[in-house]
């Protein structure tokens, strides 16, 4: 799996430095933009967003599975529409839906990169969301370790 | 608030979640996207606000834009009014009224040839 740093820049606060995955769906490349929320039913063909500028950074929130039962796309199709109505990269917090990472394995080719984000990475990162603060985002491919790890060292 | 069914819910909410407000509506109400800076959240209406129509699916109610030259529709493709510069035709905004019909600056709507 490859590692994705992901840094949050909000307006006139510390910027926070998170880590996630990037998702095989989709190339595996840096981006920056402007962070964006997306409701995870807003990426359907029936909805339109009024956000019509391009450039930015999409965080969608996924909800429990059980809580929506026939989902209008694939993850892996909502991915895609996010990145035709402008998004650069498309960030899935999958705290409450592990199996979006299954999901999102299949290798589809979409240009712009999915990063999944989860956990505590993910609770700051909402944080920034809910406090509704302009945010400049910077993913970034993580480079492996020079040294790889080893469990036995021969001295 | 762990995601829950209505305990804390905003109003017509059937089902709702802290970061993206309404996930589905109680049974009638119309979901609708409010983008508020940089979050964006689900929100249910007893009906759809200016500038939006109506659209009843099997699993859910949901608000959708007008056309962009368009103020206030019944369908997509169906204009009530229009916005400032365009004339109302039939259901159409145009900036020009067809041929055979003048249009009305009053009303800003294409109306026959009066003799």
């Amino acid at each position: 799996v490859q590692k994705a740093i992901i840094r949050v820049i909000p307006l006139k606060v510390e910027p926070i430095v998170l880590e996630g995955e990037f998702a095989s769906v989709a190339e595996v490349t840096p981006a920056e933009g402007k962070l964006l929320q997306s409701h995870p039913l807003s990426l359907c063909n029936t909805s339109e967003d009024e956000h019509t500028e391009s450039g930015f950074i999409t965080i969608v929130k996924l909800e429990q599975p059980d809580r929506d039962p026939n989902p209008c796309l694939s993850l892996a199709n909502k991915a895609k529409l996010a990145g035709e109505r402008g998004a650069r990269a498309i960030l899935f917090d999958i705290t409450d839906d592990e199996s979006a990472a299954d999901q999102l394995r299949k290798p589809r080719g979409l240009s712009q990169p999915v990063v999944l984000i989860r956990g505590h990475d993910a609770e700051l990162l909402m944080g920034v969301v809910n406090k509704n603060r302009e945010a400049h985002v910077k993913i970034e491919v993580k480079e492996p370790p020079a040294w790889p790890d080893y469990d036995v060292w021969i001295l | 608030m762990h995601p829950n069914v209505s305990q804390g819910c905003q109003g017509g909410c059937a089902t709702c979640s802290d970061y993206n407000g309404c996930l589905s509506c109680k049974p009638r109400l119309f979901f609708v996207l409010e983008r508020i800076g940089m979050k964006q959240i689900g929100v249910c209406l007893s009906s759809c606000p200016s500038g939006y129509y109506g659209t009843r699916y099997p699993d859910i109610n949901k608000c959708a834009k007008c056309k962009a030259d368009c103020d206030t529709c019944f369908t997509r493709n169906f204009c009530t009014k229009c916005k400032s510069g365009f004339y109302l035709n039939s259901g159409k905004c145009l900036e020009k009224c067809p041929d055979g019909l003048e249009a009305n600056n009053h009303t800003m709507e294409c109306t026959s040839i009066v003799h």
